[in-house]
């Protein structure tokens, strides 16, 4: 079983220009920031929204094909889809919302209920068979709401911010249970959040989306250890710089030059950890460190580390202790020297 | 509502308000005042009363019934499909509202009369709709029911399609949509609809008298009635107890609807 989308759409000011390969067995998280076109891939694939132009099938079924016209219905796709608000219907029991797929699909009422039954039990919601979908915590209708859709045996499981109708005491366990029943569908996963901590905990693979576009994919670790976008770099917690490298010196677009330890050459992307950037009132000496000038544009406290913005055409987050942010009076801003040692700075071709 | 700048009323504002309020509550007052409580129990189950009160009930509770069956599907084609017209429909349905009852029961008159086609149609059919309950019914319904589908309309428009999104990746066909997820979340909203229709069908005069006549015992409802007794034999004691009933049957109305299903509106 696999996912294959590509979707060409203009909705509102969003161009959504994109191409998706889901294979079964491994859970792929679409992740990006809001506005960036995730929920409305997870409609697309689902055929709650038509695409101007383009191609999706699951599992051998091509749902939607604009160059041959082929459509098929939402009904008809068997795509199980968990809202973001979870969907459950407010005039129907947990019961009955668990067992409407299967009646909707014409499943006998006593069957129906017999498998929405034993599912609720699989979820741990037994004992709130009767009761409305209102009385259930946030992390109780995502579980209800997944129940609903796995106990239809859908092809593909897609979950819209699976997490975020959940309040955070909640979400650790939410989460591994989350995981659980993931690993237990076959089908293809498909999970869609903003969350990087949601897209590493529950994903093999992730697909940043950023502007209706893919900028980048791959493993957890390797997108956020090497990010290829602004948006990325900044949820990883890393400084990104774009440039080009010519034996060991890389040419920043402000047109400061880094000394790299790499033998990458041309067009590259560079990241520095905060915390290798030292940070110094006077010009310091020395000669195989890089001396950027910059300004102190604000002071972030956060624990033991506080983070420092430094501003500059190439603008940087260094960390230090708050003892040393005291002691260089950084909360007074004005100039200082941001210094990094060549080989801190983590280059990779473009 | 009532805080801060707003608390201490407006002196000027507070007297037309009392004016107001005396003004309905005045003929209310003068209502009881008359009524002649001794007779009132014989008066109240004597069979001119109860007949007309049968007839009453029989009309309106058609009346909401045509409504609900033609209303219900109209206010979801104007709430939530985009078909050419839907302005012109809406404009059409609120009609009845501003349109004063008399016109609507000569309207009814020209279009289903006897001589018409579609009278003369009906007329084959041993159907006669002019001076008959069913005609009362009818004219009724032709009132009665713009509350209907406009209530049940704005209900449909306070919900997005949302639920009926997710029904439909969970396999669920339109039609099983509409039952099962559609109706019942606007079973309010129907239903608040259904009692201002009802209410105003009850109380329904001009178009019923204009289009069916007012015979005791097939066309002469409770206003009706009222009215005649008032006007036509001068028994203004019997005219005093079915305006009495009416009010009493409004009030009950309003007691019983009020928080469950008027609710839906606010």
């Amino acid at each position: 079983m696999t996912l294959q989308a590509r979707v060409r759409t203009q909705l509102g000011t969003l161009r959504l220009e994109c191409d998706l390969l889901v294979p079964s067995g491994v859970t792929v998280a679409v992740l990006g920031p809001n506005g960036a076109g995730k929920t409305t891939l997870l409609r697309v694939i689902a055929g709650l929204q038509p695409v101007d132009d383009g191609r999706v099938e699951v599992d051998g079924v091509v749902f939607e094909d604009t160059a041959t016209g082929t459509w098929v219905t939402p009904e008809s796709r068997r795509v199980g889809f968990v809202f973001q608000d979870h969907g459950l219907f407010p005039h129907l029991s947990v019961l009955d919302n668990v067992a409407f797929g299967l009646r909707a699909r014409g499943v006998d009422n006593k069957s129906a209920y017999a498998r929405a039954t034993e599912w609720l039990e699989r979820v741990d919601l037994a004992r709130y068979a009767s009761s409305r979908p209102s009385a259930l915590s946030g992390g109780q209708s995502q579980r209800a709401a997944l129940a609903r859709v796995l106990v239809t045996d859908p092809r593909a499981l897609l979950l819209d911010e699976p997490l975020a109708a959940v309040d955070a005491s909640g979400r650790l366990e939410l989460r591994r249970a989350l995981r659980e029943h993931l690993s237990t569908f076959s089908g293809v996963r498909l999970i869609v959040t903003h969350d990087p901590l949601e897209a590493a905990s529950l994903a093999e693979r992730v697909v940043v989306l950023e502007d209706g576009r893919v900028t980048q994919q791959g493993p957890f670790s390797e997108v956020s250890a090497r990010p290829r976008s602004a948006w990325i770099a900044r949820m990883a917690g890393l400084n990104l710089l774009r440039g080009a490298v010519s034996s060991g010196a890389m040419l920043l677009e402000d047109g400061s030059w880094l000394t790299v330890a790499t033998s990458v050459e041309g067009p590259a992307l560079a990241t520095i950890q905060p915390r290798a950037i030292a940070l110094y009132r006077q010009a310091p000496g020395g000669s195989p460190r890089n001396v950027l000038r910059r300004a102190v544009a604000g002071v972030d406290p956060e624990g033991d580390r506080w983070r420092i913005r430094l501003e500059g055409a190439v603008p940087l987050v260094a960390e230090v202790t708050p003892a040393a942010a005291a002691e260089l009076r950084l909360a007074d801003g004005g100039e200082i020297f941001a210094v990094v040692k060549a080989t801190e700075i983590d280059v990779y071709p473009v | 509502m009532s805080r801060g700048v707003t608390r201490r009323p407006l002196l000027g504002l507070l007297i037309p308000a009392a004016v107001a309020v005396l003004f309905i509550a005045l003929p209310l007052i003068g209502l009881l005042a008359h009524v002649d409580w001794s007779n009132l129990p014989s008066q109240l189950v004597s069979t001119d009363v109860l007949t007309a009160l049968r007839l009453s009930l029989e009309c309106s509770v058609i009346a909401v019934v045509i409504s609900l069956l033609i209303g219900v599907p109209l206010a979801y084609l104007l709430a939530r499909t985009s078909l050419p017209g839907r302005r012109i429909v809406r404009g059409l349905v609120t009609l009845p509202l501003v349109l004063p009852p008399v016109v609507g029961g000569i309207a009814l008159q020209t279009a289903l009369g006897r001589t018409t086609p579609i009278g003369t149609l009906l007329d084959h059919f041993g159907i006669v709709l002019p001076f008959s309950t069913a005609g009362a019914a009818i004219a009724e319904a032709f009132v009665g029911f713009p509350f209907l589908v406009i209530t049940v309309e704005a209900g449909l428009r306070q919900r997005d399609d949302h639920f009926e999104e997710v029904a439909a990746t969970l396999g669920a066909r339109p039609w099983r949509r509409f039952w099962e997820v559609t109706l019942p979340l606007a079973a309010p909203s129907i239903a608040a609809g259904a009692a201002l229709c009802w209410a105003r069908a009850l109380g329904e005069f001009g178009a019923t008298i204009t289009f069916a006549g007012s015979f005791p015992g097939t066309t002469e409802t409770l206003p009706i009635a009222a009215y005649s007794s008032f006007e036509g034999s001068g028994q203004i004691g019997m005219a005093i107890t079915l305006s009495l009933l009416l009010l009493a049957i409004s009030v009950l109305v309003l007691v019983v609807l009020r928080d469950r299903w008027l609710g839906a509106l606010r």
